[in-house]
């Protein structure tokens, strides 16, 4: 309804004295921000569109109406015209305003109910006092289509007129004439844009009662060369429709460090730093950003070793070889009568000298299942203790986002479930779960002791004499 | 209707904590049974992880605030029966005294232990439990088993002499050859406190 009231604005030009007026002025600012803001955001590509309004002093042929925004194509145009000058020879009038647009009118037509202030007076009686056509959309793409579709249809070549040379033209109306008449556009200096389309408005007008007066039926087009106003929106392949994560993209994950064999991995290695720092020293060399050899790795069923061989000489100036190896091994405890894994050793060899560092206390899991741990160092929070050496161990371990699985991997590229080594209490938790309960259980116990202690009511005698306390000595 | 069925507020209430505290358990279980993560309840993990200290001064704690209450229960019991006894009959007052004294020793058993058994308590060095050692876990475990020993000892020991005295107090009242009998009788209850006390000092030498 409300896109009906729309287009019914270029309709009011022709149809005057409509009571829409005061029926759609209200809903008319609503409306025209709310087609501007579908256009705006309407997901179609954008067309560049011109209006066309045709009228003719002898009859047009009608006019299919189009739904509301719909953009007419070059190929109706044509198809209409042909049907409009089938019979005889006509003479078109067309006035080709360098730009035009639907919003002109809008705008400057003085249609939110002020019509004393509309730039289109001629141009509206025009329209009503002939029989008119309207294309309100039509499909643009480049200046020349127009004159050349005409100059097609009528078969003569255009001649360019204006205002005051055309009431000393003599027209032949025995043959089709086609007479173009420049309007300019509104520039950013000089007339205001209203002024301009006011001018305009007079051309035509005068225009218009030249040809009255010689008694030349005619027919008259008013559409622009380009349009004035284009709003493009993004064509849709760019931004596909739907909804779209808004956050940065995720960096691709590397893929773990995996020993593989017979094709399928047998052990697996994952972290997101494998920092190692000699021992008084402040930097940290970070072992996963580099691809490590996998030789001297073994697999089977009851022991698993990975062994990492860095072999770049910039790792540190005089080291040309760093080799760290994993040792993890797995057997069957009786008391909870399951196979667990150890990560027994990890050890640390550079420069013919050797750092060993055992786990096999803390870094365990079921052998079905990976241990992971946020954070596996051997200095801070230890999970890998250093071996007793005579000098202070050369190393320092600290493992960023640990995983590691040497047993079970039946899962293609997968870990297992990945075992934490944080639990969801920690020792100082459950202690003071402890301690608060027993509190909490000794408080309860007095409490109700109390409350069921009630006074002694075996002596009251209600009938009797009630106690009197004497207020004086 | 239902409330009816009740016997009263505290009834309610207790049910109801009881049944909140099972039904966690149960659930609990059952999650850890469903998603074979049996493995995470790990009771050597809990006794390792926390410290000994908090195992000993539970033991100190427990050993004397149990003795504590079964010595006030005793005294309770018994000097409410001297006091009502001595309305009709004062001259109980002064030899039932003695059930009070008995009542008291419970007490002063538990201070003594509790006294004794943080002396033992020391620092020690070590965050792991390899480094912390055996012996400081075996420490920190039997304080705490020689605090609940004496503790609970005393307590169970504190309440019988109570009720034995005021039992005495009650028929000393009526006739006074008979509270001699029955201070043999408190002697007996007395004897099982004395055992709780030389049991902790065994467990803590």
């Amino acid at each position: 309804m409300t896109l009906s009231c729309f287009t019914s604005r270029e309709q009011r030009f022709a149809e005057e004295g409509e009571m829409a007026e005061s029926r759609c002025s209200s809903r008319v600012r609503l409306m025209a921000f709310l087609a501007l803001l579908f256009a705006l955001f309407s997901t179609g590509d954008s067309v560049a569109q011109v209006p066309l309004l045709m009228w003719s002093s002898d009859g047009l042929p009608a006019l299919a109406s189009t739904a509301a925004g719909h953009i007419t194509s070059k190929e109706q145009l044509a198809a209409y015209l042909s049907s409009a000058f089938k019979s005889g020879p006509h003479t078109v009038l067309l006035f080709l305003q360098d730009k035009l647009s639907k919003d002109d009118f809008t705008v400057f037509g003085g249609v939110f109910g002020n019509k004393q202030d509309g730039a289109f007076g001629n141009l509206e009686a025009a329209l009503h006092s002939s029989s008119s056509v309207m294309f309100p959309a039509l499909e643009w793409l480049d200046s020349s289509a127009i004159p050349a579709l005409l100059q097609e249809k009528l078969g003569v070549s255009p001649l360019l007129v204006d205002a005051d040379t055309l009431p000393h033209l003599s027209i032949n109306t025995s043959a089709s004439n086609l007479l173009i008449i420049n309007l300019p556009y509104c520039t950013s200096f000089g007339k205001s844009c209203k002024e301009v389309l006011h001018d305009n408005d007079g051309i035509i007008g005068k225009v218009l009662s030249v040809m009255k007066d010689k008694n030349v039926l005619y027919t008259a087009i008013y559409t622009g060369l380009k349009p004035s106003r284009v709003i493009s929106e993004a064509s849709l392949s760019v931004h596909p429709a739907g909804r779209s994560l808004l956050q940065a993209v995720v960096p691709e994950v590397k893929p773990p460090i995996m020993f593989n064999v017979s094709g399928n991995p047998c052990v697996m290695l994952w972290a997101q730093n494998l920092n190692i720092s000699l021992t008084g020293e402040t930097a940290w060399i970070d072992l996963a950003a580099q691809v490590p050899s996998l030789t001297g790795s073994t697999c089977n069923s009851s022991n698993s070793l990975l062994v990492l061989t860095y072999s770049s000489g910039y790792i540190l100036s005089n080291t040309l070889l760093l080799i760290s190896s994993f040792a993890m091994s797995q057997r069957f405890y009786p008391v909870s009568a399951r196979n667990w894994f150890t990560l027994d050793s990890v050890q640390l060899q550079a420069n013919g000298q050797t750092s060993s560092f055992t786990g096999s206390r803390n870094i365990y899991a079921p052998a079905e299942y990976s241990f992971h741990c946020q954070s596996v160092t051997s200095f801070r929070d230890i999970l890998l203790v250093a071996n007793k050496t005579n000098p202070s161990p050369l190393w320092r371990l600290n493992f960023i986002d640990f995983q590691i699985q040497g047993f079970g991997l039946a899962n293609g590229t997968n870990f297992s479930y990945a075992s934490d080594c944080a639990g969801f209490f920690t020792p100082g938790i459950w202690m003071g779960l402890l301690t608060g309960l027993l509190f909490l259980w000794i408080f309860v116990y007095g409490l109700h002791m109390i409350m069921q202690l009630n006074t002694m009511d075996r002596f009251d005698d209600p009938k009797g004499p009630s106690i009197s306390v004497p207020q004086s000595e | 209707m239902l409330l009816e069925c009740m016997m009263n507020g505290h009834a309610i209430l207790y049910t109801g904590v009881t049944l909140a505290f099972w039904s966690t358990i149960l659930i609990v279980g059952l999650c850890y049974t469903i998603f074979d993560l049996g493995f995470r309840f790990d009771v050597a993990w809990f006794l390792t992880e926390t410290s000994p200290f908090m195992w000993a001064n539970l033991g100190i704690g427990l050993a004397i605030s149990l003795s504590v209450v079964g010595a006030a229960w005793g005294i309770y019991i018994t000097g409410s029966s001297i006091l009502g006894g001595g309305v009709k009959a004062p001259r109980i007052k002064t030899k039932n005294l003695v059930s009070i004294i008995f009542c008291e020793a419970v007490a002063i058993y538990g201070i003594i232990m509790a006294i004794v058994i943080s002396n033992m308590a020391e620092n020690f060095s070590g965050t792991t439990p390899e480094s912390i050692g055996a012996r400081n876990y075996q420490a920190g475990y039997s304080m705490f088993g020689a605090g609940l020993t004496v503790g609970f000892s005393n307590l169970f020991c504190g309440i019988c002499v109570g009720i034995v005295g005021s039992g005495a107090a009650l028929a000393d009242a009526q006739n006074g050859s008979l509270f001699v009998k029955i201070l043999i009788v408190e002697i007996f209850g007395s004897a099982i406190g004395l055992f709780g006390v030389i049991v902790a000092i065994l467990q803590v030498k």
